[in-house]
């Protein structure tokens, strides 16, 4: 299975949020969504879920157009928040419904869910007597109960203790060897490069990147090097090269070009006394700073 | 449908789980079963414990010597139901009747003149006229006496008594004034604290971010009527279960409450008018309840309720006052009442009022309820788009316009 968003455009009023949003995400692979805050992601998504139609552009499912009644899709919203006053079981059973199931089918799953999250002996509590970390927990059953093809999890990890988030991660890891499309929209990027094989980066309503993210790395222009030196200051002294200091007592020098790399590291462990000396591989951060930084805020 | 079926399921089951929804229904039943089976134990009561005489009220007479015996005698049969007594001195009255030893008195103070005493003047007093019946009896009696005509004739001549009896053709508003009340401010209670509920149900939904789940699992026209049609149920079972058992209470006590014909006159309603009452408050509590939930939408805080369905709120409260000064002036056929019977926010108490007291032609009915239906679709309709766009507006509560432009839109 593939779920496809082709050139979806949107605006509020005289407001354009989105401004041709496109991206492929696979089946048994997760999928990160990158932006700033009000990059347009919870449009996408929602457009995605139907709450409201793009202007144009279109959502297709292994290249058809997405049939609503036969796929199903599992929302775990930035926003979280359920019935406060409701009985757990109860409210579970109720949003599995909406989804389509029947009700014993729905109290089953929703059973079977309460005990893989360990969360059974709150069944019969109402929710707003819960820690909001497990309140999280059954909000994520909300989104999994009734075993959606696409599963679209916002910022799922925040507010999680280490334990939590562990437990998170092995559904999650389960969801996927499932062969479910897992889409992730997250700014913690250390989860998105954990999990996602695919990235999408929004920027003002627009796709800015896209694609494998190894490759994306490996493609990143090499032209950087990280030197850690003793001599670090001499060398942005006199070495003659763009040098600005990064994390660690480590110097990053800028090339004029990829292909002078190795005249430049032959040239400084001849002249000076290096520790250590490599290429610059960016991380999902430094990319994303790079795509998305420099303009102003925009909600 | 599917979706519709299981929403209203759940909604309508909140309100059974709803201990205070239970407990006042149950509250309400109970009252009416203490209040109907009230002259039931009074009986008891009162053959327990031998009452002693009956103590009439007292009233206090002075007059002028020539006076005193006619006074005394006409005022007497004028005053039946009070103790009839003479004083000398009037300024003996003022003490007595601040003391409370006399409730009421007449100083007649010439053969056409008085000045009555009372300690707190009640507003239903009506004693002055029946004083000036009296006052003018023993005049005409002095003046048959004088013309020539024995006491006992001229006494003949005015107690002629005449029989009269009234045939209303159309509706009786005395018999019907007490159940059409009733009924009226039936439906304003519930249309007003249910339509409310929907409001503020909706409110929380947005507030809690259940919402955020909820708008991407069912359709908004789903929720939106699921939601309504629940609490137009539970308010309908709520009226069944509070008149039903009135019912039923008045039944089982029907002997002790012969001599009160305000009580049985409200049980005497037509079949055909509960089935009157029964469309116009499903028509009106939908027409309202769509616009609670639309207003609850816009919502973004709780707290911002209040204020957000007060324009609502005031519009249902003028059909109301309209209908009530209507109704207690007697004149239910008014050009202002026959306008409001079409105007779908007034017609369901405007129109069913008409039926309830007057005469109305059919073919104005159904024009009134066909006008009703159309509007209560409209409505749903516009309000479940204004629903789709407004929970998903957080911050400030939109403007109208705004919001009804990005429904245009939408």
């Amino acid at each position: 299975m593939n779920l496809e968003l082709k050139d979806i455009y949107k605006s509020f009023g005289e407001k354009q949020v989105l401004k041709g949003i496109s991206f492929t995400a696979e089946s048994g692979k997760a999928f990160g969504i990158l932006g700033r805050n009000g990059a347009g992601k919870t449009t996408t998504i929602r457009i995605l879920m139907q709450v409201f139609p793009a202007d144009s552009g279109n959502v297709q499912m292994d290249g058809q157009p997405i049939d609503y009644r036969k796929t199903g899709i599992g929302y775990l919203p930035e926003e979280r928040g359920l019935y406060p006053k409701k009985k757990i079981l109860d409210q579970l059973v109720y949003f599995a419904q909406l989804k389509g199931m029947g009700r014993a089918e729905a109290v089953k799953s929703v059973g079977w869910w309460l005990s893989r999250l360990g969360m059974e002996q709150y069944r019969d509590k109402r929710l707003d007597t819960l820690s909001k970390g497990n309140q999280q927990k059954i909000q994520l059953i909300t989104a999994l109960a009734h075993d959606p093809q696409i599963v679209i999890l916002d910022e799922p990890f925040s507010g999680l203790d280490p334990v939590n988030a562990m437990l998170l991660k092995d559904v999650v890891k389960e969801e996927i060897a499932r062969g479910k499309i897992v889409l992730f929209s997250s700014h913690q990027m250390n989860y998105i490069e954990e999990f996602c094989d695919q990235i999408a980066i929004i920027n003002n309503g627009k796709t800015v990147l896209k694609g494998d993210l190894h490759a994306i790395k490996r493609n990143y222009t090499r032209d950087k090097l990280i030197v850690f030196s003793q001599q670090a200051d001499q060398i942005a002294a006199n070495a003659g090269l763009s040098c600005k200091a990064c994390g660690e007592g480590g110097l990053m020098v800028s090339l004029a070009s990829p292909d002078e790399k190795q005249k430049v590291m032959r040239h400084l462990t001849e002249h000076y006394d290096i520790d250590e000396i490599r290429v610059f591989e960016p991380s999902l951060n430094d990319i994303f700073v790079e795509y998305t930084g420099g303009q102003g805020e925009e909600k | 449908m599917k979706q519709f079926g299981i929403i209203l399921k759940f909604e309508l089951m909140s309100y059974f789980k709803n201990k205070v929804f239970v407990g006042i229904t149950i509250f309400l039943m109970v009252l009416i079963a203490v209040v109907m089976f009230f002259p039931r134990m009074a009986v008891v009561f009162e053959r327990s414990e031998p009452s002693g005489d009956e103590q009439k009220p007292v009233m206090l007479i002075a007059a002028k010597e020539e006076m005193t015996d006619a006074a005394i005698d006409m005022f007497a049969a004028y005053f039946a139901d009070y103790d009839v007594r003479l004083v000398g001195q009037s300024e003996e009255i003022q003490q007595q009747i601040t003391s409370g030893k006399a409730n009421c008195a007449f100083a007649l103070t010439g053969p056409t003149s008085y000045v009555y005493y009372v300690n707190n003047l009640s507003m239903y007093d009506q004693n002055t006229y029946r004083a000036d019946e009296a006052l003018k009896s023993i005049c005409q009696m002095n003046a048959m006496v004088e013309g020539g005509i024995s006491a006992k004739e001229a006494g003949q001549i005015l107690s002629i008594e005449i029989v009269h009896e009234t045939e209303s053709l159309g509706k009786d508003q005395m018999q019907n004034f007490f159940y059409t009340y009733i009924m009226i401010f039936a439906l304003y209670m519930v249309i007003l604290l249910y339509g409310q509920m929907v409001a503020t149900n909706v409110a929380t939904e947005k507030s809690s971010r259940a919402m955020e789940v909820l708008i991407t699992s069912a359709k908004p026209a789903s929720m939106m009527f699921g939601k309504v049609i629940a609490s137009c149920l539970a308010g309908f079972i709520q009226l069944v279960c509070v008149f039903g058992s009135s019912f039923v209470f008045f039944n089982l006590n029907q002997s002790y409450w012969d001599g009160n014909g305000m009580i049985r006159s409200i049980f005497d309603v037509p079949a055909d008018l509960l089935f009157y009452m029964f469309l116009f408050f499903i028509l009106g509590f939908f027409i309202y309840a769509f616009m609670f939930g639309a207003v609850g939408s816009t919502a973004s805080k709780l707290e911002d309720i209040n204020t957000s369905v007060m324009p609502i709120t005031l519009l249902f409260i003028i059909a109301f006052m309209v209908v009530m000064f209507s109704m207690s002036s007697g004149n239910v056929d008014s050009i202002l009442m026959i306008v409001c019977s079409y105007i779908p926010f007034t017609s369901p108490m405007a129109m069913f009022t008409r039926i309830a007291m007057s005469t109305v032609p059919w073919y104005e009915i159904v024009a009134s309820v066909a006008i009703l239906i159309a509007s209560a679709v409209g409505v749903g309709v516009l309000s479940a788009k204004i629903y789709r766009v407004g929970v998903l507006l957080y911050g400030t509560t939109p403007k109208v316009g705004s919001i009804l432009k990005s429904v245009w839109k939408a």
